[in-house]
C-alpha cells in the first residue's frame, strides 16, 4: 500500500520513450518495453482521477515526466505561481523524477500568442528566465529540465550565441537539459547554420533526455510541426549525438495527424536503432 | 499575475519587446522594430495553425462539418483576433457563422448542445447553467434539464456541401507540446 505522502519516486527516464497523448493511449500501452512517457502537465489534472491510461502505466512502473508548456519561463514578468503550483502537484502525484518547461514565452503584455515564442539571446532576457527558473524551482518538488524551442524567427537584440544563452542559463539555475534533437535540425536549418557545431558547444553532459519529432518544409523554412514524420536528417542528427555523448533517455512526440500503429512502432524503432537503445515495441 | 501596472523594474524593456511582438503576432500590431517581415509571417502563420487545430479539437463537428473548408474559414477568422482560449474561439466562431447562415447542421448540433449546458455572454468565461434551458442553432433544439443535455431535433440537411473532408485535428490547447 502507498503511504499518505509518497516519496518513492520512478526511476529517472531511461531508453526510447513517447509523448503520452489521449489519442494514442491504447497504442503507447501496448508497447512491451516501454520505461518511460511525458505527458503534457496542464493535460493533467492536479486531484481527481487522473486518466486512466496514465494509471496503467504508472502500475506498470513506467516512468512519467510531465512536460509543461504554458509556464512562460522566459516571459518578463515572474511566472504564475498558480502554474508553478500545478506542475508541482503533477509531478507529486505521478512520482515524477523530475519535470521538464521551455526556454521560451507563452503570453505577454496580457495576451496569450498560443504557442512558444524565442526570447532575444540577450543578457537581460537570461536574468528573466534564470529569475523564473529559481521562483519555480523553489516550489517544485523534483528537478527541472530546460529545453531549447525552434524558432522561426530571430530577435534584433540577439547578444549571445545559442550555445552561451544556454549554457549560462543552466549554469546560473542548475537545470537539467532538455535537448530537442528536432528543434536543433530545424534551427540550424534556418538559420543557415551547422547543428553538429551547437551539439559540440552544449554541455551534453547536463542532457536528461532528448526530444525527436518530426517536421516539413513549407515555404522555405522547416517547420517542426510533431504531426509529420521524422525526417532522415533528424534521425542522422540523433546518431551524431549519441556519438558525441548519448542522452540516458529519447523521446518521441507525436501531436496529431496519427499515423498507423505500425508506422509509430517504425518510428520508434528508428529511433532505437539510432541510439542503439532496445527497442520498446 | 503581476502585469501591467506594476512599478517599473529593470526588465520594463524585455516586458514592451515582448508584448510588441505578441501583439504584433496575434492581434495585428505593428511590427517591433528591427524585425524582418518573412520570418513575423511565417510565424504569425505557425501560431494560426496551431491554434485552428486546437479548436477543432474542442469543436469536432465545426471543424468537420466545414471540411476542407476548416483551416482558411477558421484562420480567416481569427487573424488579427487574440485567442480567448480554444473553447471561447470556437464558440465566437460557430455565432458567427450561425449569424451568416453559414454553419454547416452537425456544427449547429454541437452549438445547441453547448448553448443548452453552458451559458456564454461571449465576454466571458462559460458557466454551467443552473436551471433547465434550450440551446438552438440552424435549427437543432437541445434540451438541458439538471445538467444533462439532449439533442431534441437535429438540424435539417439541406444541402450535401457538409462534411466533404476531414478537418486538422493536429493537438490540443492541453496535449500539444514542443
Amino acid at each position: 500500500m502507498r503511504g499518505r505522502r509518497r516519496v518513492r519516486r520512478m526511476t529517472g527516464p531511461s531508453g526510447v520513450g513517447i509523448g503520452w497523448r489521449p489519442e494514442i493511449a491504447g497504442f503507447v500501452a501496448e508497447l512491451p518495453g516501454l520505461r518511460f512517457v511525458e505527458v503534457v502537465a496542464e493535460g493533467v489534472p492536479a486531484s481527481g482521477p487522473l486518466p486512466p491510461g496514465l494509471t496503467q502505466l504508472r502500475d506498470r512502473a513506467v516512468t512519467v515526466v510531465p512536460h509543461g508548456v504554458r509556464l512562460s519561463l522566459g516571459g518578463a514578468e515572474p511566472v504564475d505561481p498558480a502554474r508553478v503550483a500545478h506542475l508541482a502537484a503533477v509531478a507529486q502525484r505521478l512520482d515524477a523524477p523530475l519535470v521538464s518547461e521551455h526556454i521560451a514565452f507563452v503570453r505577454a503584455g496580457g495576451l496569450e500568442a498560443g504557442h512558444l515564442l524565442p526570447l532575444p539571446r540577450s543578457r537581460e532576457a537570461v536574468d528573466a528566465v534564470c529569475a523564473n527558473v529559481a521562483r519555480a524551482q523553489a516550489e517544485l518538488p523534483v528537478p527541472i529540465a530546460l529545453e531549447p524551442i525552434a524558432a522561426l524567427l530571430d530577435w534584433p537584440d540577439d547578444e549571445l550565441t545559442e550555445a552561451d544563452f544556454l549554457t549560462e542559463i543552466l549554469d546560473r539555475t542548475g537545470a537539467l537539459l532538455l535537448l530537442d534533437v528536432a528543434n536543433v535540425h530545424a534551427n540550424a536549418r534556418n538559420r543557415g547554420a551547422d547543428p553538429l557545431a551547437l551539439l559540440d558547444r552544449l554541455p551534453l553532459e547536463r542532457v536528461a533526455y532528448a526530444h525527436v519529432a518530426g517536421g516539413a518544409e513549407h515555404g522555405g523554412l522547416y517547420h517542426d510541426t510533431h504531426t509529420d514524420p521524422v525526417p532522415t536528417a533528424v534521425l542522422e542528427l540523433v546518431g551524431a549525438l549519441c556519438a558525441r555523448r548519448r542522452p540516458p533517455a529519447l523521446l518521441l512526440e507525436r501531436d496529431g495527424h496519427y499515423p498507423p500503429a505500425a508506422e509509430l512502432r517504425a518510428e520508434l524503432d528508428a529511433l532505437a536503432s539510432a541510439a542503439g537503445f532496445p527497442a520498446v515495441t | 499575475m503581476t502585469g501591467a501596472g506594476s512599478a517599473p523594474t529593470p526588465r520594463a524593456g524585455l516586458a514592451e519587446r515582448q508584448a510588441e511582438l505578441v501583439a504584433a503576432l496575434v492581434a495585428g500590431g505593428e511590427p517591433p522594430t528591427g524585425f524582418a517581415p518573412g520570418p513575423l509571417a511565417a510565424t504569425r502563420a505557425a501560431l494560426l495553425r496551431k491554434r485552428a487545430g486546437e479548436v477543432a479539437r474542442h469543436w469536432p463537428l465545426l471543424a468537420a462539418g466545414l471540411g476542407a473548408r476548416w483551416s482558411t474559414t477558421f484562420t480567416d477568422w481569427a487573424a488579427g483576433r487574440p485567442t480567448a482560449g480554444s473553447l471561447r474561439d470556437g464558440w465566437d466562431l460557430a455565432r458567427a457563422l450561425h449569424d451568416r447562415h453559414a454553419l454547416p447542421p452537425a456544427a449547429a448540433e454541437e452549438l445547441a448542445v453547448r448553448e443548452a449546458r453552458l451559458r456564454y455572454d461571449g465576454v466571458r468565461a462559460p458557466r454551467p447553467r443552473r436551471v433547465p434551458a434550450v440551446g438552438r442553432a440552424g435549427g437543432a433544439v437541445a434540451v438541458q434539464i439538471a445538467g444533462r443535455v439532449r439533442l431534441l431535433r437535429p438540424a435539417p440537411r439541406v444541402s450535401t456541401r457538409a462534411g466533404d473532408g476531414v478537418p486538422d485535428a493536429a493537438g490540443s490547447e492541453l496535449w500539444i507540446s514542443d
